[in-house]
Order: structure tokens, then sequence, then C-alpha cells
């Protein structure tokens, strides 16, 4: 009876399989989405000009823990930290200090924050060139030192774009899933290729058939994933493709189609040869497409991975 | 008299012209990254930087910019992998800005302290060795500037789930002309 039963839920078995995997990755896959989070912003004086080379220091509330950074030319700064209750500090000499009590910073949306710091009236002189003799290679004058605006770069260029860096960032983070996904993929691809020599010849019994369609189906469940990631990823305008990856991609136009017609041809001779024939008639294209499927996905992995 | 008073004249022209601003202008650069990887080794290349040194009083100031997304590594999956983590969209510019010696112009070799502003941060790196080569009425730098991906904060990119190596040597190629 329950050999019967697993006879007739063969089919069911890579769903489990996928359940339970699906299962051990949930927590690592919300992990890669919540371990850390983003605050940022920019700091500028009070008529609005970037301040750069001030220092924004974060303190966990909770923790005491601190990080410092620097503002780039742009004025504008970045932290990655865990979720928090942070007290954030904005600092530049010739201005006067301030503080924030408390930022909240989430796990999934960047927080931001913006310093409007105002000049302190107790330091003579002017902010930028006391700001450019703390450098150490700092221009002796701020009127011989050539500016980005000398090398004819406009503000719009020195400007930040915060939109695409998040798009950068979850195609990134995607595409890091999607090639995890493939490494656990091979795992039961290289098996059911390596079971498939004990269930399709002559003599074979039907528990190396089950663990091969087991096997199989599972490969199938994990290559859905891992093709998702990559289809999923937000493309990035105005980006041509060049190098390995145009491989990699038409690679995937060969084993895609594959993935699906494998198993279909697969079950259809998983059938006959239950029913105690010989594979026959389309069925019997099932181990050449598996081979080419498994083949054109190697040759994929490959591509991206090994410089030729 | 007459005679005097030229050379004279000529003395405090030439003394004016000396300490009058020079400026110089980068004409042609090529800039590269190395990154080594277990199962890589990769450089990006960029063509894309401009400079400007400006002299006064025996000193030159040196800024050089150069957009992030100028480096070109041959694949651009990887190009857009090393603009995220180098923050290029939030960034968009590297700058270099250093304050030479005058007298430099001729030697063979220089030092000089760097201060470079790249994804968000500044590092300082002391004492950079650079080649000089005069060619003409132009003036050819070449050198190594030893940064480091962690210099920067940047967390190291990863291919398979293994990360690059922290060192990332960038080679300066540059030609320069005074104006």
């Amino acid at each position: 009876m329950l050999k019967n039963w697993i006879c007739r839920g063969s089919s069911a078995i890579p769903s489990v399989l996928t359940f339970w995997l699906l299962v051990q990755f949930a927590p690592f896959l919300m992990a890669q989405a919540a371990s850390t989070g983003v605050l940022r912003g920019s700091v500028t004086d009070t008529s609005g000009r970037a301040v750069a080379d001030a220092v924004v220091t974060a303190a966990n509330i909770n923790t005491q823990q601190t990080q410092k950074v620097t503002t780039g030319a742009d004025g504008a700064y970045r932290f990655e930290l865990p979720p928090g209750n942070y007290r954030v500090n904005f600092e530049a000499p010739g201005f006067k200090p301030i503080e924030i009590p408390s930022v909240t910073v989430g796990g999934t949306e960047a927080t931001v924050l913006d310093g409007k710091l105002e000049v302190d009236q107790e330091v003579k002189g002017n902010p930028a060139s006391i700001q450019q003799d703390n450098l150490p290679n700092a221009p002796s004058s701020s009127s011989t030192a050539p500016s980005l605006s000398d090398l004819g770069i406009s503000p719009e260029q020195t400007q930040g774009n915060a939109r695409e860096q998040a798009l950068l960032d979850k195609r990134t983070h995607m595409l890091k899933i999607h090639q995890r996904m493939g490494l656990i993929t091979t795992i039961p691809l290289i098996a059911t290729v390596a079971i498939s020599f004990n269930a399709g010849g002559k003599n074979t019994s039907s528990a190396s058939r089950d663990l091969h369609a087991a096997l199989g189906g599972l490969t199938g469940d994990l290559y859905g994933i891992t093709a998702y990631y990559a289809i999923r990823a937000p493309r990035v305008p105005g980006t041509k493709k060049r190098g390995p990856i145009k491989f990699h991609e038409a690679m995937a136009w060969i084993h895609g189609p594959g993935m699906i017609l494998t198993p279909i041809l697969g079950i259809m001779a998983f059938d006959q040869k239950n029913k105690g024939e010989k594979v026959h008639g389309i069925a019997s294209a099932h181990n050449p497409v598996a081979i080419v499927t498994a083949g054109a996905f190697g040759a994929a992995l490959l591509s991206v991975s090994v410089k030729f | 008299m007459s005679k005097r008073i030229l050379i004279a004249l000529s003395f405090v022209a030439l003394t004016a012209f000396a300490e009058g601003d020079t400026q110089w202008i980068l004409q042609q650069s090529t800039l590269t990254y190395h990154v080594s990887h277990p199962l890589h080794q990769t450089e990006g290349v960029s063509h894309a930087a401009k400079g400007k040194g400006v002299c006064h009083a025996g000193q030159c100031e040196f800024l050089i910019a150069v957009p992030v997304k100028s480096f070109d590594s041959g694949d651009s999956n990887r190009d857009l992998h090393m603009i995220q983590v180098t923050r290029g969209a939030e960034f968009p510019l590297v700058t270099v800005r250093t304050r030479l010696p005058e007298s430099d112009a001729a030697a063979s070799t220089i030092n000089a302290d760097l201060e470079i502003q790249f994804a968000g941060q500044t590092a300082h790196y002391k004492q950079v060795p650079f080649k000089v080569e005069k060619q003409g009425g132009e003036t050819h730098i070449t050198g190594t500037i030893p940064a480091t991906l962690s210099d920067f904060k940047i967390d190291p990119p990863s291919l398979l789930t293994m990360p690059v190596k922290n060192d990332v040597p960038v080679r300066v190629d540059m030609t320069w002309r005074p104006q």
C-alpha cells in the first residue's frame, strides 16, 4: 500500500521537498532583505549650499555603537545600519554642531535625514576655507584651487541619484539570490543526471525511477525560483549588455524551455515505464533534451564563473 | 642708460611672469582598477577623467575627477555590480586632489599626497610615487594608487558567494600639458 502511495504520490514528492527547502531557506531569504537599514541625506548650510567633509555620527541608542561618515563634495552621506533608533550628530568646522536625539532606521526603506548647519559666529573666517585648511592636501588658498566647474563638470553631474541607487541595490540583491539558488539547483541537477542511468535502462527498478523523478522535480522547482530572481531583477535603463552575460542569457533560451520540456517528457516516459512498456514516441526525447538542458545550464554557470 | 632701463624692465617682466599663475590641463588619461577574485582577475578602465592644475607661488593644486560609471571592465553585468557596491549612483564622481611644488614638474619621480573622495568617503594616501616623463611640451605621469575597498567602506563585491580581495590598486597613466 505504501508502495502504491509512493507510486501515485511520486509527483508530489518534489513539491514536498521544495516546500521543505523553502521553509529552510525562508529565514535566509528574509534576512537578505531585512538585516540592514539605510540612513542617508545631505548636509547643507543655511543658504542650501552643500557642506563637504562634514562629519555625521550615528549612535545606536540601545547598544551605544557608533558609526561615522564624512560627506562628499555634494554634501551627501550614507550609513548602512542595523534597524533601530539612533542619535545623529552633524559637525563641520566653522559651523555649529547639531544633534538629532532620535531617528528610527527601518529594515526596508531608507531613512532620509538632512542636516542644515548654521555658521558659528565665534569662529572667524569663511567656513569653506576653514574646512579646506583642515585637509592634509588642501589647497593653500581656495582662490587658486581648481573646482569641479573648472573641469567643465556641471552641478547636475555631481548630483547623486538615490532612485537609481535603490534600483541598483534591488538588482544586486535579487541577482545574489539568483546566483545562490543557481548553485543550489546544480546539486539536485547533477544528482538527477547521475541517477538517470539507473532509471531509464532495461534493468531498472521503480524505486530508481521514483528517486529520479523526485530529484528532477526538485531541480525544476529550484530552477523556477532561480529563474524568477533573474527575470524579476530590475533592468537599468540605458545599459548596453557586454561581455559574458550575453552568453549567459543566451543559454537561458536553451535551458529555460528545456526545463519545461524535460519534466513533461519525463512524466510520459515514467508512465510508459510503469506500464512495463519500452519508452517510445516523443517520450524517448526525454533523455537527449535533459542532457542538452543540463549542458546549457552548466555552460551558463561557467560563463560567468570562469574567465575564458 | 636706456639699455640699463630695458634690462631692468625685462627682469621685472620675467619675474612677474614667473610668479604668475600657470595652469596644467589633463590632456588624456587611462585609469585602470584591478580586482582579484578567486576565479577572476578583472580590470576596469576609464579614459574619461578630467583634470586641472593651478600653480601659484611655487605650489600647484591639482584636481582630477572621473565618473564612476565610466569604468569599463568588458562586462556590463560586472560594471553595474561595481557601480552598486561603490554607491556610484549616489556619488557619481571620484575626485583626486593633491598639492605639489611647481619644481616637481622637472623631476623624474614625484611623491604625492593624495586626497581621494569616492563612494561618499574620503581617503588620504601619503607619498604615492609617480614616474614623470617629459615628451615635448607634455608631461607623462604613471604610477599606482594603492587603494583598498575598506578605505572607502565598500563591502567587497562577490561572485558565487566568494568576495573579491580588499586590494584594488588603481593604475594611473596621464598626460598633462601646460596652458
